[in-house]
């Protein structure tokens, strides 16, 4: 048995961190180097000396933190050494440029699963199964109540919900990186043959996205002034900050819904405010989890990023896993 | 014409936050459903039961049993969710590859009046067998509500008003005639669904069934720009709402909770079919001090509240009264359209007669309720401060030219209730709530000092803001000192303002004091806990009272 200290990668500050090469994954302070898994916004941090990342986590980064930033950037696959050791991206299929990545040294692999979902997205690169000893995955659902339904499901309810009610605006709140991207394109294969408006910064993203190749469906930015009779019967996307304030103001007769994995409870949903809740996640359910856990044949499991506890004791006393806990 | 249906318009009620849109969706339902569909679906919309079948620790340990799952495991889930037949519920999706693939659509007459009750002449084996069958063929959709019948946990965001004014637009007829067909027992048939949209209405089918009850709004400041004398001041009781029903010589005692609570209380029910009228009386039940003519505490009449058929000697220890507000019908006349004032004086008038001209003495166990007589505003304050002499909570205020309509309507009848007691106190412990709370810390427990120890005093879980609850869920995560199953002990630090009715010595609490509606109504953060109230401080608060 290791000690905490003699783990490649351990916990240091609340943050990962390999200290043979010297480097930080998805720090939420500034450092000398951060790996950066992907662009969502508590997975990097500003004002560190170097980023390294996918060509388009790259890209959103830069829109996100800002042009002058040092960052390097390394194909899917594709082996890069620091201090000896070998690291390398893997598709995780949570958004555009989202990563998994491998670390290995002296024939040990250690694999940070970074946000990983299973289901399929046309809007970024499938989950790759990637082989290792050690996995830190993230678990975010991890709790057997968390079973997705197709995201076709999802996305037809979603548009019998704006369908049912052609007198009113329809507002769907959801992250403005990747869900909205997500969601934009299921929803156009949908019976919805409405006008769908995206705020500006969804806006932003889906050039982004389409710059880099992604086919995604067209739709309007929202402008501030309007005609409310136009936007009946429409779908605007709208991120989850605007959701409490005034800006709803802007709209009459509205709905509004949240489109979050969270949102399969039925208490969350009711206290979320929204008057509808669908649950479509980036993140994996509890059975893309275990899969992971399995598939990757891992003996040694860390996981962070929820709550672990009984994920952790369903694998030791079930699967026979081995689950260890970094000391913080 | 299925559970089908129900389901759909299960979901479309819990996704709906307009009240307008909530009617709109049910008359839909009713009108594309069969009569003994609707039937069922008002049975079950307006609560008519929650009657349970199993339990939810028992629907968790089948779950258990069947797939193989850890029971902790399931408990893990429970934390979050709050509701065990929601639980199963998500489980059970998990488990949707053990599905037959024939599904069955079921319809809700079929399931609650054979399929579930049947459920209770099987042995346990049996019965789990059919139960996993049910979960099984029917269509996952259906899985939520079938759960939550089974524990008798159905409800949904639909008063029976609302319900009541679905029907009434669908059939265009009056709200009233159809909150009164609602009252009372509704058997699900396709003939009480009949009766319920029947446009024909015919007083006499109305018999048996209590009218509506008016009920007061909490006071508000514009009616103290009225004249004194615009109004009829009571006291108000703290006992159990009732009509007294006397047609056709048969007495009834009628909750507002719509409960025929005859076999509770028989002596009352034999002493006043000695009355010669009919009539239909609103008014109190209490625990009656004879002696000092003042009601016992409300603790008191819980003891009686749920003891079918008593003995006399439980008769005689817990001595009733009804006290009679208001007088609703005479002799078969509906007189709810005349002025309270002229019911009152009718009901003074009744009175006396049945006084003197009944055999018993009636005022062993009925008397109509004392009018105060405030000379202004500020005597009616000092009246309202008294009220805990006499052991009611204040005052009832009720316009003299208003008619008896039902419901909770606006600037007809107020209640002006004694200011609550007050103590501040410590935050102890806290216990993950349930159901729209599940997943957070929002029951309470609260201390006082005694000495140099923080005693537990009183839990609450109501009065903060949804923003405060977060705030403090937050704060109870960080200062947890120990893990109890779901209670956590806490750093003492917060101090809350703790509301409460009532005060009294009571052996079972380590505090040696309860108190009654323990609520929390400020979060003050501007104090530090040794601030906080101290037990010696709640007794003088009892002592000032008795």
């Amino acid at each position: 048995m290791k000690t905490q200290q003699e783990y490649l990668i351990r916990y240091k500050d609340g943050n990962l961190y390999c200290e043979l090469a010297d480097i930080w994954i998805d720090p939420s302070k500034p450092v000398k180097k951060a790996l950066i898994t992907h662009a969502h916004f508590d997975h990097f941090t500003f004002g560190c000396e170097e980023y390294i990342s996918t060509k388009e986590t790259a890209i959103l980064l830069k829109e996100r933190v800002g042009e002058n930033i040092k960052i390097k950037t390394y194909e899917f696959e594709e082996q890069f050494k620091i201090n000896g050791i070998n690291i390398s991206f893997h598709p995780s299929g949570h958004i555009l440029g989202s990563s998994q990545i491998r670390f290995i040294f002296a024939e040990e692999k250690w694999l940070i699963s970074g946000d990983f979902k299973l289901q399929k997205d046309e809007t970024c690169k499938q989950y790759e199964i990637v082989k290792t000893d050690y996995l830190i995955s993230e678990c975010t659902f991890g709790l057997p109540i968390f079973k997705w339904d197709e995201s076709k499901k999802i996305a037809n309810d979603i548009s019998k919900w704006i369908t049912n009610s052609p007198e009113k605006t329809s507002l769907l709140f959801c992250y403005s990186l990747g869900k909205a991207q997500r969601l934009l394109n299921e929803i156009s294969q949908t019976n919805f043959k409405g006008n769908i408006y995206s705020h500006g910064s969804i806006h932003r993203m889906n050039n982004i996205y389409k710059k880099l190749g992604i086919n995604i469906k067209d739709s309007i930015k929202i402008e501030n002034k309007k005609k409310i009779d136009e936007l009946k019967g429409s779908l605007i996307l709208l991120p989850p900050s605007l959701s409490k304030g005034p800006y709803l103001k802007n709209f009459k007769n509205i709905q509004t819904a949240f489109a979050s994995g969270w949102m399969s409870i039925r208490a969350l949903r009711k206290r979320s405010g929204y008057d509808k809740g669908f649950p479509i996640s980036d993140h994996a359910d509890w059975d893309g989890i275990l899969e992971v856990v399995k598939k990757s044949e891992a003996k040694n499991v860390f996981f962070h990023h929820g709550d672990s506890e009984a994920l952790s004791k369903f694998l030791v006393e079930k699967e026979l896993i081995n689950v260890l806990f970094f000391g913080k | 014409m299925s559970l089908k249906n129900f389901s759909e318009l299960f979901v479309d009620l819990d996704s709906s936050n307009s009240t307008n849109n909530k009617i709109e969706v049910l008359k839909n339902y009713f009108l594309s459903n069969d009569p003994i569909e609707n039937s069922w679906a008002i049975y079950l919309l307006t609560g008519k039961s929650n009657k349970r079948f199993i339990s939810g620790r028992y629907l968790k340990n089948l779950f258990s049993q069947i797939y193989e799952y850890p029971e902790w495991l399931i408990d893990t889930c429970y934390l979050k969710v709050g509701d065990s037949a929601e639980v199963i519920t998500l489980l059970l999706k998990n488990k949707s590859t053990s599905r037959k693939k024939k599904l069955s659509n079921i319809s809700l007459n079929e399931l609650l009046s054979k399929t579930i009750p049947d459920l209770s002449k099987l042995n346990e084996e049996e019965k789990n067998f059919k139960i996993k069958n049910i979960w099984e063929t029917l269509p996952e959709d259906n899985h939520l509500i079938f759960n939550k019948i089974l524990t008798g946990t159905f409800r949904v965001g639909v008063s029976i008003g609302l319900v009541t004014k679905s029907i009434s637009k669908l059939t265009n007829i009056d709200e009233e005639i159809i909150s009164h067909r609602l009252m009372g027992k509704f058997e699900p048939s396709i003939d009480s669904y009949e009766f319920l949209i029947n446009k024909n209405i015919n007083l006499q089918e109305l018999n048996s069934k209590p009218f509506p009850f008016l009920l007061a709004n909490t006071i508000e400041d514009k009616i103290f720009k009225h004249s004194i004398n615009d109004f009829q001041f009571e006291w108000k009781y703290d006992g159990i709402r009732m009509q007294l029903i006397k047609r056709s010589g048969n007495v009834s005692l009628w909750t507002r909770g719509q409960e025929l609570v005859n076999e509770s209380f028989p002596e009352l029910v034999e002493k006043m079919s000695h009355i010669k009228d009919d009539f239909v009386l609103d008014g109190e039940l209490l625990l009656w001090n004879f002696k000092e003519q003042i009601a016992f505490d409300f603790s008191l009449l819980q003891k009686r509240i749920n003891r079918k058929s008593p003995t006399r000697s439980i008769q005689k220890k817990y001595p009733i009264i009804f006290i009679a507000y208001d007088l609703l019908e005479i002799n078969g006349r509906d007189i709810r359209e005349i002025k309270l004032e002229n019911r009152r004086i009718e009901l003074e008038k009744y009175f006396s007669k049945w006084q003197i001209k009944t055999e018993n003495k009636i005022s062993d166990f009925f008397k109509i309720c004392d009018l105060i007589f405030p000379k202004d505003w500020s005597d009616a304050l000092t009246y309202k401060e008294k009220s805990r002499e006499n052991n009611t909570e204040g005052l009832i205020i009720k316009k003299k030219t208003s008619v008896y309509s039902s419901g909770r309507k606006k600037g007809i009848w107020w209640k002006y209730k004694v200011d609550p007691m007050q103590l501040d106190a410590v935050l102890i412990y806290a216990k993950g709530g349930s159901g729209r709370r599940a997943g957070l810390y929002t029951d309470y427990s609260f201390a006082l000092w005694k000495d140099q120890e923080l005693i537990k005093f009183a839990s609450a879980y109501s009065g903060l803001t949804n923003i405060e609850i977060k705030e403090l869920d937050k704060w109870i995560r960080k200062n947890t000192i120990e893990k109890f199953g779901p209670v956590r002990s806490l750093k003492p630090e917060m101090v809350f303002e703790i509301s409460f009715e009532k005060i009294q010595i009571s052996k079972r609490h380590k505090s040696g004091i309860a108190v009654r509606f323990p609520r929390i109504t400020k979060w003050r953060k501007d104090k530090k806990i040794n601030d906080a109230d101290s037990l010696e401080n709640a007794y003088e608060l009892m002592k000032k009272i008795s």
